[in-house]
């Protein structure tokens, strides 16, 4: 799975955003944490669910299970809006 | 048809077909080379009546008439897309809101279409008088530079048809909402970027998208940030033209 490319990510200082382009299904604004953020990155190039969760626990400390709760939930809200090709 | 305009800066020559976008456009007529061309067909013309379609209901389209679903108007439409999707790469976003200089300086009211913002800018006028000048009550361009962000007239002013072909400092963008009161305070940059994203054009092309999202990143550094709550009235323009320019309206 990976990003479509009508998706782009925005880091806006205090928060990640994910904008649509004119062109995609969708016209609001998804607004989210530098967790979200650091998904987003990884979701630019090719990739898998699995593959998300070991880089994200490469790259963060968190307790058991939060860094698959984050990515299962991101996720979902980007299948939700159409922004994932799979 | 074909004529060439200066719109904010930069030299597009014209190639349409319907006369429509050369009369909204007569006043902005530039002699010189072209730095693009915007070409239209009948599937751009087509393509606007699918977006204006979908995103008004059939009442509020009834009420804007005949004229509003014509292949000229909607040709205009089509050309002004092509410009503002041209625009990131010249540091230009279009910027739906509604502009208004007073003394040299650019102040810009951003909200939801029916929420007032043109009400607001005619408020203005009404109280500062001549010193008010309308740089464009619907579409605007600002070009953000190293040095600050500009505001600029565009034929695509609305429907009471309010804009100069000027370009003016931008001092301040006010996101306004309609309250039961008159109150103003500063917005964070951050706070502010997700509001003002909402009111501004959304590129087709995803690498004018990117160059758009910085701009804007840009912009809330280089304005004065404001929302304001407000009321219909002359009042609430007492209050934001004071807070935002900290001058006096007598």
């Amino acid at each position: 799975m990976k990003l479509k490319e009508e998706f782009i990510a925005h880091d806006a200082g205090t928060e990640s955003l994910l904008v649509p382009t004119g062109a995609a299904g969708w016209a609001g604004v998804v607004r989210g944490n530098k967790t979200f953020g650091a998904i987003l990155e990884l979701l630019q190039e090719e990739t898998t669910e699995e593959a998300v969760i070991a880089a994200m626990r490469e790259r963060f400390d968190a307790p058991e299970g939060a860094i698959e709760s984050d990515v299962a939930r991101a996720l979902d809200e980007l299948r939700k809006i159409g922004a994932l090709v799979e | 048809m074909v004529d060439t305009y200066r719109i904010a800066g930069a030299v597009v020559r014209v190639e349409s077909l319907h006369a429509d976008v050369h009369t909204l456009c007569r006043r902005y007529r530039f002699e010189g080379e072209p730095d693009f061309t915007v070409l239209t067909s009948q599937a751009d013309i087509d393509f606007e009546r699918e977006r204006s379609e979908a995103a008004e209901t059939a009442e509020a389209a009834a009420e804007r008439g005949e004229r509003a679903s014509s292949d000229g108007y909607l040709e205009t439409l089509a050309v002004y897309r092509k410009i503002a999707e041209a625009m990131p790469a010249r540091d230009a976003v279009l910027v739906h809101g509604s502009c208004v200089a007073v003394d040299g300086s650019a102040y810009l009211f951003c909200a939801p279409s029916g929420t007032g913002k043109s009400t607001h800018a005619r408020r203005w006028r009404e109280l500062l008088g001549e010193r008010a000048m309308m740089v464009n009550d619907d579409k605007p361009l600002v070009r953000v530079t190293d040095g600050g962000a500009i505001a600029y007239g565009t034929p695509w002013d609305g429907k009471h048809r309010l804009s100069s072909d000027v370009a003016v400092p931008l001092r301040a963008v006010c996101l306004l909402t309609r309250g039961d009161g008159n109150h103003i305070g500063r917005l964070a940059a951050a706070e502010a970027y997700p509001a003002l994203l909402r009111h501004v054009y959304r590129p087709l092309d995803p690498a004018a998208l990117a160059l758009t999202l910085a701009l804007v990143d840009r912009m809330v550094a280089r304005v004065d940030l404001w929302r304001l709550h407000c009321t219909k009235g002359i009042e609430a323009a007492e209050v934001s033209f004071s807070a935002m320019s900290g001058g006096e309206f007598l």
